[in-house]
């Protein structure tokens, strides 16, 4: 790509400019390389007196750090999945080309929604909101794929000229109104039944039939808001692999007799896999490292349990808190330097995978000439 | 192949997984709009001068306010009632909770009022006379005497007090340079709504915080913000564009540039909290302390450079950008065919010359969105700030009169560390809630704005490009 | 052919990258600040950052040369802060331990001048529909520790063991509480727990305004804040004395120190002793100990000083 070989010049000026240039850029460059490298380092540098402390202190007290962190990213991860790729598979194979050019822009515009907004949002509207309806919230998350189906099932029902009135291509936006009024009815109806089944509050069934303490700002909470924040980025890079997958295979599928479904779930979801696990780990990665939704909607219990209504404290909150605070030089100040160091090397080593992954398949599709 | 299709039945459910997906699209449309909606709502409604009440309860008692929420009763069945009374120099609490089955009854009467005042914050109730020097003004003159004297500053307005008397009859003498706003809102027209709407707004977008960020407006946040943006996006822009000429254009294409590239990449998703410590570990306690140190050992104990301020917010910022920048620019480099560079260096350019004739004008429109991208992201990052240099109130500007006019030491304000101390630090949130809204939609307004562009930039380019490159 | 027109701004970049090199210099060289610049910058207390902020803002009216930069990070900054230069003023809210004055000692050679600007207390608050009104001081420590360093028996987990008749709320108590760095969190430790250890399944909220927010969201939890942060979503509960007791957290109580939690909130200044402060400090320091400075701590929530502790701390 760089030409190997400048010719001649008969300005020595221009030649003497060049050749400062191109020692100014390299520097420069190499200076920034360098800056970047510098993190890293500093890092490491930073946590090497706690080699000096006795070690299981400084782990047995970021362990439950660390579990909050992936208990964290697990709730997100469980929420953000389905929606994303379930998203993504519906805009990259049967959404129309229109409606497409509008949806994925503006489902990309989510992943710029600040943190400190959603975070508002979840711990002072969603929490206090859950908490009352706790049963609504449950039911909802069963109920909304099960209309899903329910508007499928309608829909095959229906006559062809409701078909071509509200064609399945454009259902991803003609179903927000019917899943609004899906949600609705859900959050009427719950109360009823709660009032049916479980003696008019589920929370006090959950607490004296299983034991199960709730905190209003915990997992469920933390899932749906960091959910809510993963969900684009995960889609946008899923749906580039899935549209990256050549037309031809599935057509070739379709042809021989697979239907539309089929071509996608046994062609074009094994060919775009690296891709979709690619997009998976950078939606994990953004999810380990967010601070402000955790900070504001997790409630910050350091606690090592497993209960999706009970809350935890993440390794990047704890620094966004305690480090201002802690004097340099102290136990705290390295102590949370290596929460940081385990969050730098965690989210480096998921994002090389992952863009190992998706070079390797991009070299894959480039070699079968369809790139 | 075949066999596999043949083999494998048209499951009923095949036809079911696509509305699931169709669903996930919807659901998360939804969610977006919900989100949008709500704080558009809240954030904009907060400004309308909202009706105000007057409640009988069965006690007897009087409460005039302005109802907020309402939310069920925990226990037994009924809905209560959440009013904002003000007056917290009369009784000590500026809200009230009412069972709704306690009122007897409701009305709205045109001669309530409501004053904002320092340092008590709101008083509604009516207002009885004005009393100045020479005369005591009632009814309708005292009203008029009250607005004429509140289009003057403060300090300009005639000596005089208010006399006000609450709902409940209790009686107070409140100075006229006091008060900072007073409005009738039932005995106000729709029309007279929407101005008043305006000029809450525009006070709310020009005017600093006041009452330990209570209330008032959000300019220091708003103008600190952009001017850390501005100075990441001048530090940024040029160290991003020469690593990636360097790497791009410069160094040798082998193993190591691959994995540098790589390893450029992945660091954009790198959390930001992480730059944070990068930011207060080196730049704050080791460049500013040694500065501080070396030029500024007069005011120690005092620091100058040694703790957060705007330059170590804006280089971390700068730092957490680079990715971006890197990365889009090289896009674009990458995209320019050799041919053009080829044909440059044969007319025997230089590769100065190539690069900065040839190369970088086309690589142009990529940095314009790898820096408008950056921008977007540093605009809604909050956590690095927390740690290098975001303050709770700094009314001191970081750009005035004063020599040498940009401060680069001074703490500043931004808006999404704004939002978050006032819901989660300020004395009394159900207070500072509409402000919060407010606040947030602004942000998301401030960054979707950025957004757009980007995109829009991304799309004119490429398509300039596509159709004569 | 139109991609080579867009070669305008090429002098343009080298120019930015000069612009940035100067501006660091720049900076370095003039951003000394003036002898009386009247910038008063203070590091501190998350409770108090209310009134600090209101003092700045008053001050400023009057003084408008004088400008408060505050960064509120927690009582537990300031000895750090005040040690490693980073503040002159440091607003706390419990007094500083040996510790943390003999680091200051250590550095400076003198100890720093601690004023009491205030009082507080500290108020444990229910839900608003709560039925509980009263608390002792062990059953708090019961609640909220794990050891029970003030002598309870055993630990209190559930409503049913605060008040066995009551059939509302139930199950478990659900804690709120601050994190690590706040004063507030510090003095409770001292003062409720006797120095024991909290639950580890407490929530530990960044503002004790959002520890407010969240008990008043919930029927069955209880949490533990500055007095100024009472709103009408909570009741604040009585606290018990050892005679059997019931006393509520009101101004009066707290002023004349009867509530047993009351506190004083402190100010920290580096002062070396023998020399004048730098007039904006000065400025504000006379400010609020005036009359005036107390009423703002009214309006901002908090007790004023009784009469002659404010003579008192007037004569600094």
């Amino acid at each position: 790509m760089t030409p190997s070989r400048v010719p001649a010049s008969y300005q020595p000026l221009r030649q003497f400019k060049n050749r400062v240039a191109t020692g100014l850029i390299t520097a420069g460059g190499i200076a920034v390389l360098l800056a970047i490298l510098a993190i890293g380092v500093f890092l490491f540098w930073e946590t090497l007196p706690l080699l000096a402390l006795d070690k299981t202190f400084a782990f047995d007290k970021l362990s439950p750090l660390v579990w909050g962190t992936l208990k964290a990213a697990l709730a997100a991860m469980l929420f953000a999945l389905p929606i994303a790729l379930g998203a993504a598979m519906y805009s990259a194979l049967f959404m129309s080309a229109r409606l497409r050019s509008r949806i994925k822009p503006t489902l990309e515009m989510m992943e710029a929604m600040p943190g400190v907004v959603v975070g508002f949002i979840a711990g002072l509207v969603l929490a206090p909101w859950v908490e009352r309806n706790l049963a609504s919230t449950l039911v909802l998350l069963v109920w909304l794929p099960i209309s899903a189906g329910l508007a499928g099932v309608l829909w095959h029902m229906a006559s062809s000229h409701w078909h071509r009135r509200l064609p399945f291509s454009w259902a991803g936006l003609w179903l927000v109104p019917w899943l609004v009024g899906m949600v609705a009815l859900a959050v009427w109806l719950t109360p009823l039944l709660e009032q049916l089944f479980l003696g008019g509050d589920l929370r006090r069934w959950l607490e004296q039939r299983w034991g199960m303490d709730y905190a209003t700002r915990n997992a469920l909470i933390v899932g749906i808001a960091m959910g809510f924040a993963v969900i684009p980025s995960i889609y946008s890079l899923a749906e580039d692999a899935l549209a990256d997958v050549p037309l031809s295979m599935m057509e070739g599928a379709q042809a021989l007799g697979a239907s539309r479904w089929q071509a996608l779930w046994k062609v074009a979801l094994p060919a775009a896999g690296p891709g979709i696990f690619s997009a998976v780990m950078i939606g994990m990665g953004r999810a380990v490292g967010e601070t402000m939704i955790v900070l504001m909607a997790s409630g910050n219990t350091a606690l090592l349990s497993a209960s999706p209504f009970e809350g935890m404290r993440s390794m990047a909150s704890a620094i966004a808190i305690e480090l201002p605070e802690a004097s340099p030089g102290g136990f705290t100040y390295h102590h949370l330097i290596l929460a940081a160091l385990v969050l730098f090397l965690f989210t480096f080593l998921v994002n090389t995978l992952a863009e190992a992954v998706r070079l390797r398949m991009r070299r894959r599709y480039h070699k079968a000439g369809h790139y | 192949m075949s066999r596999l299709f043949a083999a494998a039945p048209r499951h009923r459910l095949d036809k079911l997984w696509p509305w699931l997906c169709a669903a996930s699209v919807a659901l998360s449309l939804l969610m977006l709009s919900a989100l949008l909606t709500l704080l558009l709502v809240r954030g904009l409604g907060h400004f309308w001068p909202a009706t105000l009440e007057e409640i009988t309860l069965r006690s007897g008692s009087v409460v005039a306010g302005q109802a907020i929420r309402e939310t069920p009763l925990p226990q037994e069945a009924g809905v209560e009632r959440l009013y904002f009374k003000g007056n917290r120099d009369v009784d000590g609490v500026s809200w009230h909770w009412v069972d709704i089955d306690d009122i007897t009854s409701r009305t709205t009467p045109h001669d309530l009022i409501r004053l904002e005042r320092a340092p008590w914050g709101s008083f509604i109730g009516r207002l009885a006379a004005v009393e100045t020097d020479q005369q005591s003004l009632h009814g309708h003159e005292a009203w008029d005497y009250l607005n004429n004297a509140l289009t003057l500053p403060a300090n300009q307005r005639p000596p005089g007090q208010l006399l006000l008397v609450t709902a409940q009859g209790e009686t107070l003498r409140q100075p006229l340079d006091s008060v900072s706003q007073a409005l009738a809102p039932n005995a106000m027209s729709w029309w007279q709504k929407t101005h008043t709407w305006g000029t809450n707004v525009w006070q709310f977008l020009s005017e600093g915080p006041r009452a330990a960020n209570t209330s008032g407006g959000v300019w220091p946040a708003i103008f600190g913000t952009v001017l850390m943006v501005i100075l990441m996006s001048v530090i940024v822009t040029p160290f991003g564009v020469l690593a990636a000429i360097y790497l791009n254009e410069i160094a040798h294409q082998n193993r190591l540039t691959r994995l540098v590239r790589i390893g450029v990449r992945n660091l954009a998703g790198v959390p930001s909290i992480v730059y944070g410590v990068f930011g207060l570990g080196v730049f704050v306690y080791g460049i500013g302390g040694t500065l501080d140190s070396w030029f500024f050992s007069d005011t120690l104990p005092s620091p100058t450079f040694g703790t957060g301020g705007l330059l170590w917010a804006s280089l971390t910022l700068a730092l957490l950008t680079l990715p971006v920048v890197i990365v889009a620019t090289e896009e674009g480099l990458a995209r320019i065919p050799d041919a053009q560079r080829e044909g440059a260096v044969a007319l025997g350019a230089t590769r100065l010359e190539m690069l900065t004739r040839i190369v970088l004008p086309m690589a142009t429109p990529a940095m314009l969105t790898g820096v408008i991208l950056a921008i977007a992201r540093a605009a809604g990052e909050v956590a690095p700030l927390m740690l290098v240099g975001v303050a709770k109130l700094a009314p001191q500007m970081p750009v005035d009169g004063e020599f040498p006019y940009v401060h680069l030491e001074r703490k500043f304000m931004h808006l999404g560390y704004h939002l978050f101390d006032t819901a989660f630090h300020g004395e009394d949130v159900q207070a500072a809630m509409p402000l919060v809204y407010a606040t947030a939609l602004l942000l998301v307004v401030i960054i979707l704005v950025l957004n757009l562009t980007a995109i829009f930039l991304r799309h004119y380019f490429r398509r300039q490009r596509g159709s004569e490159c | 052919m139109k991609c080579m027109g867009l070669s305008s701004g090429k002098k343009n970049r080298l120019r930015f990258t000069l612009a940035t090199v100067l501006m660091l210099f720049a900076s370095a060289a003039w951003g000394q600040p003036q002898p009386v610049s009247g910038t008063l910058s203070a590091i501190g207390s998350d409770t108090m950052a209310g009134l600090i902020l209101r003092w700045g803002e008053a001050l400023a009216v009057r003084y408008p040369e004088i400008n408060l930069q505050f960064q509120a990070t927690g009582s537990a900054s300031v000895p750090p802060a005040l040690t490693a230069g980073t503040a002159r003023l440091g607003p706390m809210s419990r007094p500083m331990n040996d510790q943390e004055r003999q680091a200051f000692i250590d550095r400076y050679g003198y100890p720093p001048l601690e004023l009491r600007v205030a009082r507080d207390a500290l108020i444990l608050v229910v839900h608003r529909h709560n039925p509980l009104r009263a608390i002792t001081r062990q059953q708090a420590d019961a609640i909220f520790s794990t050891g029970q360093a003030c002598g309870a028996e055993k630990p209190i987990r559930r409503w049913s063991e605060l008040a066995a008749t009551r059939e509302w709320p139930y199950g478990n108590i659900a804690l709120h509480g601050r994190n690590l760095a706040s004063g507030t969190y510090g003095l409770f430790q001292t003062e409720v727990l006797c120095d024991g250890q909290f639950r580890p399944d407490i929530s530990e909220h960044p503002g004790s305004s959002a520890v407010v927010a969240a008990v008043g969201e919930s029927p069955n939890a209880m949490g533990y804040a500055g007095y100024n942060h009472l709103t009408p979503m909570v009741h604040a509960l009585r606290l018990v004395t050892a005679e059997g007791e019931e006393i509520a957290p009101s101004e009066q109580a707290v002023q004349r120190n009867e509530y047993p939690l009351s506190r004083d909130l402190y100010l920290y200044v580096n002062l070396p002793p023998g020399e004048l402060l730098p007039a904006a400090e000065q400025a504000f320091l006379a400010f609020i100990l005036s009359e005036e400075g107390q009423q703002i701590a009214r309006a901002a929530g908090f007790v004023p000083l009784p009469d002659d502790e404010l003579t008192n701390q007037q004569r600094w």
